[in-house]
């Protein structure tokens, strides 16, 4: 035990001398990042935010396929390399098969077709920007799809009373990475257009670290034991936006979705 | 639920302490109260900025407008107050004894959250007389229109004329579009906000329909005039411990009492008490009222907001739909039994 703990002595005074020699640039960037801070002391995240990234198309690794046809090039999906940590998401065989169905009528029952609040993670690398509102006790994140917002309780035990579709958010800091705890989802949300899925015994465990004053790394751990076999983790960065007159802009979508929930409820026409 | 319940009891207890208040001639309207600054110091957050934040409640029964029989009385006497609340507690108390329209309700009545008089006779401080002043004849004919969309006005909302020809005929809040255009007034229930703050931000977010009013307080100019929002384009600043929010670029689809998209809404937040904000709103459009006007209320705190998912899942707009097409297909049928005899 002694020599072990020698040897680490010895260990870190290398280390201490091979910085102290290093150039101040190297040192710095070996230093984790350490940007703006609010008054109270923590990183400061407010801002727009957006995901640059396939994931809403597919999580996993894919190539580019067509989309309706009626349409040409517009619309079809572009390729990537895939978010999920393994690439491949751990579904459990039955849960599979439930995927693939999904995957077969992702044009009409996709929830984000119909306009319905898109939960977490999936609002956070939708091709819309978000925006952060940090304050000491909570954490306000408004998203401009579907007007979802939720606000991430600070420290806080309370329980929730019932399901919803952007879940129950209690987050802390954990040095400089927020962490979040979302727990009581419905199964009504889809992780993407591809039909990746989860039901209501999903928790994510959402980490959001500053790595630049301009660049968030998020991470998301999955776990969902009725359709997953193991907890999975996805890795997407997120990019302030950095127009000048850059602000949250309105979607409201539900009129855009109505044709395609209510058609076959319109009075025909000679009726 | 329990929780909310709770919320709504310290209401309770809030407002009728307000009205303790009002009655001894103290407290004044929410529109005249001037915070003092001494205790106005008292919520500030750690960067400085007045402190607004938390979840609050403007539900009241006193109506937007003065009704005709007050006069120019401005205040109900505590009598009256108490008349009124006890009106308000039969009404969320007990069910229709008439079943047909107990079902019709869809709630039973004890799930209203409409609040309590505030011990004025109307929300409206100017005109001095309490109500909206004359229209021009664009506005008249704009409410017209609106009015005529909305069909008949029962306790319980409005019932889009029953014309059900497509989701089109129906209100914004059947949609779940938006529960009601800015300005937003004391409705049945769930008339609950929830203000975040950080640096250069004030954030509002409505629990009905879940959306947030970004507000950045650093004087940048309004969207585009082609950019037209449910909920408007809003910018604001700190006069003193007030936070005055103006909001322009408003959409033709959304109509307040028959504004225009050409309204400008500037609204005030004051922190006077650590259970109450006095919030005011102006309204101005020229090209539908002869002046501006102004409202008055206090807001005060309420449990904590849930999510209202509306549109996900909305089986009374399917229900409503459908029924069209029933008669439709009634309507065929007695038709065709009239031509064949």
């Amino acid at each position: 035990m002694r020599t072990r703990v020698l040897g680490s002595i010895v260990y870190g005074l290398t280390v201490a001398a091979l910085i102290a020699w290093s150039s101040p640039a190297a040192a710095q960037q070996a230093a984790a990042y350490r940007g703006p801070r609010t008054p109270d002391g923590k990183p400061n995240l407010t801002g727009m935010w957006q995901a640059l990234t396939e994931a809403n198309w597919d999580l996993e690794p894919h190539a580019a396929r067509p989309g309706p046809s009626q349409f040409g090039a517009l619309f079809s999906e572009p390729g990537g390399v895939g978010v999920v940590d393994g690439n491949a998401i751990p579904y459990k065989p039955d849960a599979m098969a439930k995927k693939k169905e999904n995957f077969a009528k992702r044009w009409t029952e996709d929830p984000e077709a119909k306009c319905y609040m898109p939960g977490i993670p999936r609002a956070t690398y939708m091709p819309f920007p978000f925006q952060i509102i940090q304050s000491s006790s909570s954490v306000l994140m408004a998203y401009e799809f579907a007007s979802a917002s939720r606000v991430i309780k600070l420290n806080d035990k309370s329980k929730s009373p019932v399901p919803s579709w952007m879940g129950w958010a209690v987050g802390r800091w954990d040095g400089d990475t927020l962490v979040v705890d979302v727990t009581d989802f419905t199964d009504q949300t889809w992780f993407d257009r591809a039909g990746n899925y989860h039901s209501d015994a999903l928790h994510v465990t959402e980490r959001y670290t500053p790595k630049s004053a301009d660049l968030i790394m998020y991470e998301a751990t999955i776990d969902d034991p009725q359709v997953f076999t193991r907890p999975w983790t996805i890795r997407v960065p997120l990019h302030r936006r950095l127009e000048s007159n850059v602000q949250f802009v309105e979607f409201k979508c539900v009129p855009f979705s109505e044709e395609l929930i209510y058609g076959h409820l319109r009075k025909k026409a000679g009726d | 639920m329990h929780r909310r319940l709770l919320g709504f009891a310290v209401v309770l207890v809030a407002v009728v302490s307000l009205m303790t208040a009002e009655a001894s001639g103290q407290a004044a309207s929410a529109a005249t109260s001037k915070a003092n600054a001494p205790s106005a110091a008292r919520w500030r957050t750690p960067w400085g900025d007045p402190d607004l934040q938390g979840s609050w409640s403007n539900a009241t029964t006193t109506p937007l407008q003065r009704p005709a029989r007050y006069g120019d009385r401005k205040f109900l006497t505590p009598e009256e107050v108490k008349e009124i609340d006890r009106q308000t507690d039969i009404g969320t108390d007990q069910r229709p004894a008439n079943a047909v329209r107990d079902v019709a309700d869809a709630y039973n009545r004890f799930w209203w959250d409409r609040g309590y008089s505030d011990g004025r006779t109307s929300l409206i401080v100017d005109p001095e007389n309490g109500r909206i002043p004359a229209m021009t004849a664009e506005g008249q004919k704009r409410l017209a229109a609106l009015r005529a969309f909305e069909g008949q006005t029962t306790e319980f909302g409005t019932d889009g004329g029953g014309k059900a020809d497509s989701w089109e005929d129906r209100s914004l809040y059947e949609r779940c579009i938006i529960r009601a255009p800015l300005p937003r007034v004391s409705t049945g229930y769930d008339n609950n906000y929830q203000i975040v703050q950080s640096p250069g931000y004030v954030a509002i977010l409505q629990e009905q329909m879940h959306e947030t009013r970004i507000v950045p307080l650093d004087a940048r100019p309004h969207l585009d005039g082609s950019v037209r929002q449910w909920l408007g384009d809003s910018r604001g600043h700190w006069e003193g411990s007030t936070l005055v929010v103006e909001t322009t670029n408003f959409t033709d689809q959304a109509s307040f009492e028959g504004s225009s998209q050409n309204m400008r809404l500037v609204e005030r937040w004051t922190r006077v008490a650590d259970d109450r904000i006095d919030y005011q709103f102006t309204v101005e459009d020229p090209s539908t009222w002869t002046r501006p006007w102004t409202a008055a209320v206090a807001w005060h705190p309420v449990g904590p907001l849930f999510e209202y998912a509306c549109h996900e899942g909305n089986y009374g707009l399917y229900g409503i739909l459908e029924g069209g097409r029933q008669k439709d297909k009634e309507a065929a049928e007695a038709t065709r039994k009239e031509s064949s005899k």
